[in-house]
């Protein structure tokens, strides 16, 4: 399972709409989701419209947080995703086997052996996250917040039976026109990671669109070298595309 | 999580469910929780306490969890288990439900406050005698926090919301953080009998320094959490003193499970100082004393008139 998570203050203003590139993720087989991260006011009205837009395109969750929920709020996420994953490729299995349509139509009984299997899954499949962090100025005060969150996230995950993996990205890049910068590559622990943004300029635009783009790409070209199956992503390989 | 929960079930409404036609009346509402409402209803003349779900897979895995925990029941044991079913809101949409005992009790901090907190060790001892029953079946009862567990008279404990329940060796599913063994950079987030013991001993704190917790939590900076934080305010509080050895072995994850944790609690019940007798107030020994003093004026005052 291939999940990208944005977090992000604000709207973005310069290249493709993070919409249609949070489309392009979701044909690709990877969600996105998206928190907005408040300090004191709001993300206004249509930063609160776009990153709802986006998680809708990206066929994840969006949600509005302030710092302090930002952990709880992440894990909980990312964990709801998986679930919602497991839950869409089992239901496009169920409509072929009885051409119903939700598990909620089904009696609970029967419910109930679909539902076990769903948690099985979500706990043993593997899974990569890739967080992409808006680094733009009005973020500088936020990030060391950020920081928390992923460090929380990985605890979170460490604890699946599944491979967990997440890498980290922000943007915008540097000046030659970068649209996000790979902070950390896959990995499956932070031992020894402390600052996972180095000193970071800030720059002035939110390529929010080309960034995601950017890391669909990631995951496409990681996908190359990993054509020979892991075998804790057997079982997902049959229902997932 | 965009969705928030409307539905909203008033009462002396009647509801159906929808597969197994059971009928129920509408009380009250008694609470909410991560993932559903809890509501008080009565069905030929009994009172139960129904969960209504917003999400059918969300609310079925915990149904999933209950029923496998009804099954390593011993008979003659009340079932926690009553009906699982649909029901159609006032919005006309589905909602799934499930049908649990209704157990009359309290919140343990209101419990303490209103009956003393000389009933806070055998209220621990139940709640750790709960937990050692989902430990010895294999489950690890996840999300632990002063709002799940319900007391009742004489101290009887039930735990409520199996949202966070989950079996040994996975993920916990549902937590609260400040009860969490992960936020306190106290260990992993897998489900052990030690990580229930862990949230067991910050309920503990949160029973009686709520304030000081508080603080820590607002204070200290994600890395600088730590058991040691926690284990300053045991310390520095004279009611959690007596069982700060046993707090540091739960925090440290030193018990095997409940049962081996219970044990030790026990063995602290029996000595004296756990069940501090209320020392005598302050101003109690003031009016002592200052009595005192007038019974000895009045004697040198009697004694001098007299001769």
């Amino acid at each position: 399972m291939k999940q990208i998570l944005l977090i992000t203050d604000g709207c973005s203003n310069v290249g493709l709409s993070p919409v249609v590139a949070a489309a392009h993720a979701q044909s690709e087989g990877i969600s996105v989701n998206v928190v907005g991260v408040l300090d004191h006011g709001d993300v206004g009205e249509l930063g609160a419209a776009e990153i709802d837009e986006i998680a809708r395109a990206g066929g994840g969750l969006s949600r509005m947080v302030n710092m302090r929920q930002l952990s709880q709020t992440v894990q909980m996420m990312t964990r709801k995703t998986v679930v919602q994953t497991i839950q869409l490729a089992v239901q496009k299995e169920l409509k072929q086997v009885l051409g119903n349509a939700s598990i909620e139509a089904l009696p609970p009984e029967k419910r109930s052996d679909v539902v076990r299997v769903i948690d099985e899954l979500g706990e043993t499949s593997r899974l990569q996250v890739a967080l992409l962090i808006d680094a733009s100025a009005s973020m500088k005060p936020k990030l060391a917040a950020v920081e928390d969150a992923i460090h929380d996230l990985m605890l979170s995950l460490q604890a699946r039976q599944g491979k967990s993996e997440i890498s980290v990205f922000h943007f915008p890049g540097s000046r030659h026109g970068d649209d996000c910068i790979l902070d950390l590559d896959w990995t499956s622990h932070l031992n020894g990671v402390h600052a996972i943004f180095p000193k970071l300029q800030m720059g002035g635009t939110t390529p929010t669109g080309p960034a995601i783009m950017h890391i669909v790409d990631f995951y496409r070209k990681g996908d190359y070298g990993r054509q020979s199956r892991d075998e804790t992503d057997g079982m997902m390989s049959d229902y997932v595309v | 999580m965009t969705t928030s929960f409307k539905v909203d079930l008033r009462r002396g409404m009647m509801v159906t469910g929808k597969w197994k036609q059971g009928r129920y009346r509408v009380e009250r509402l008694l609470g909410e929780g991560a993932n559903g409402k809890v509501y008080l209803v009565q069905r030929d003349r009994s009172w139960y306490a129904m969960k209504l779900g917003i999400d059918a897979l969300d609310l079925q895995s915990e149904v999933n969890v209950l029923q496998s925990i009804a099954k390593q029941k011993q008979h003659g044991q009340e079932s926690y288990l009553f009906d699982v079913d649909d029901l159609y809101g006032p919005d006309g949409r589905e909602y799934p439900f499930y049908v649990m005992r209704y157990v009359l009790g309290s919140k343990t901090d209101d419990f303490l406050k209103r009956q003393g907190a000389e009933w806070f060790p055998l209220v621990g001892l139940n709640l750790l005698g709960k937990l050692a029953k989902l430990h010895q079946a294999g489950w690890v009862f996840g999300d632990l926090k002063v709002e799940n567990v319900l007391v009742a008279d004489y101290g009887h404990v039930e735990l409520v919301d199996y949202g966070g329940v989950t079996a040994v060796g996975k993920s916990i599913r549902q937590f609260t953080e400040i009860y969490d063994r992960g936020y306190w950079n106290g260990g992993s987030r897998s489900a052990d009998p030690q990580y229930d013991l862990f949230s067991f001993a910050v309920l503990c704190i949160q029973l009686h320094e709520p304030k000081r917790l508080q603080h820590l939590t607002v204070e200290l900076l994600p890395q600088n959490r730590s058991v040691g934080e926690l284990m300053q305010i045991v310390e520095n509080s004279p009611a959690l003193k007596p069982v700060a050895g046993w707090l540091q072995r739960a925090f440290a994850g030193q018990f095997a499970d409940a049962g081996d944790a219970s044990a030790a609690w026990r063995s602290l019940m029996h000595r004296r100082d756990t069940h501090r007798s209320s020392s005598t107030p302050f101003w109690l020994k003031g009016l002592a004393a200052a009595s005192a003093v007038l019974l000895g004026i009045s004697v040198y005052w009697l004694l001098r008139n007299l001769m």
